[in-house]
């Protein structure tokens, strides 16, 4: 295709399916919330709170995961940090403008969300609280409770539903997951926020064909 | 209605393609000449020369930054070019529903 397509004469048939295929591939490049992205936290989501849960299960009292399974689920975060930034680097890579500044200013609310996630954690374990609260039922849920509710909040205030029921739901899930407790609040939330995450993708590329 | 309705300046596939990439960007956002380039895969200087037009049109603004080699060029849709692509959508819509 060149400049002196010019004088080529178009069908309005083959004008509307390249504007279909182009628009449809372009949204596909520019999206940060590929289904395949989240796919892929879905399986992280279940190696991480799978394997958390395989070293509490059984424990009595509750001691908290063991040294391996932290190892597990900080490589396992280290490859889904790896994949996010690839995925976010491919689809921003040349876009400037508002939503360049307006995703600048999301990380700059969400990040120090997610420290005083653990801060509070700390805090929890300086006055005291049982390993179950501290190691088990808070780190768990607390986390998804927290962000979630952020997120939820944040989805409200751009209108996007079906990201408003993700984050509700996600948010509830860990609020009655907690009723497991401390070991079971581990494999309750992981497969659930599995499942979560599956229905989204799903939820996503049906809406995309619709 | 006929083909001749809709907008010559858009129904051209190059043009088309340019404009219809840049309107799955948000509102308010610009693409790098590179960026654009690679997804349409167009040579620069068919790229440049479609991109006058519609710019001579006002459909879309492009922004050029920087010196020598540091140098980086955006392109982004104007409210004119999005009112344009919803026109020339809706017609092409209304002519393929004759048909």
């Amino acid at each position: 295709m060149n400049a002196s397509d010019e004088g080529e004469e178009l069908d309005p048939r083959a004008a509307a399916a390249l504007l279909e295929e182009t628009t449809r591939r372009a949204q596909r490049q520019f999206d940060l919330r590929r289904p395949l992205l989240m796919v892929i936290g879905a399986a992280v989501v279940l190696i991480a709170y799978g394997v958390l849960w395989l070293s509490v299960r059984g424990q009595h009292p509750y001691s908290g995961p063991a040294g391996w399974a932290l190892a597990v689920l900080y490589s396992t975060l280290l490859v889904w940090i790896i994949v996010v930034a690839t995925f976010y680097r491919r689809a921003t890579s040349g876009v400037s403008g508002r939503s360049a500044r307006q995703q600048k200013a999301d990380a700059a609310a969400f990040i120090p969300i997610w420290i005083t996630v653990y801060v509070f954690q700390g805090a929890l374990h300086h006055a005291g609280a049982s390993h179950a609260i501290v190691y088990g039922i808070y780190p768990a849920a607390a986390p998804i409770i927290i962000v979630g509710s952020a997120a939820a909040a944040y989805n409200v205030a751009k209108e996007n539903w079906p990201w408003v029921g993700f984050a509700v739901a996600a948010v509830a899930l860990a609020a009655i997951g907690s009723f497991a407790g401390p070991a079971g609040v581990w494999a309750v939330i992981g497969i659930g926020l599995c499942v979560l995450l599956l229905a989204r993708a799903a939820g996503q590329v049906w809406l995309r064909r619709a | 209605m006929t083909t001749e309705e809709l907008d010559p300046l858009i129904h051209v596939p190059a043009r088309l393609r340019i404009i219809a990439t840049l309107a799955a960007l948000p509102d308010g956002d610009a693409l790098s000449f590179t960026r654009l380039q690679d997804m349409i895969g167009l040579t620069p200087g068919n790229l440049i020369t479609h991109l006058r037009k519609l710019e001579d049109a006002g459909y879309v603004d492009t922004e050029k930054t920087g010196n020598g080699t540091a140098s980086r060029t955006t392109v982004a849709l104007t409210h004119v070019g999005r009112t344009a692509l919803d026109t020339y959508t809706a017609a092409l819509r209304d002519l393929l529903a004759g048909l």
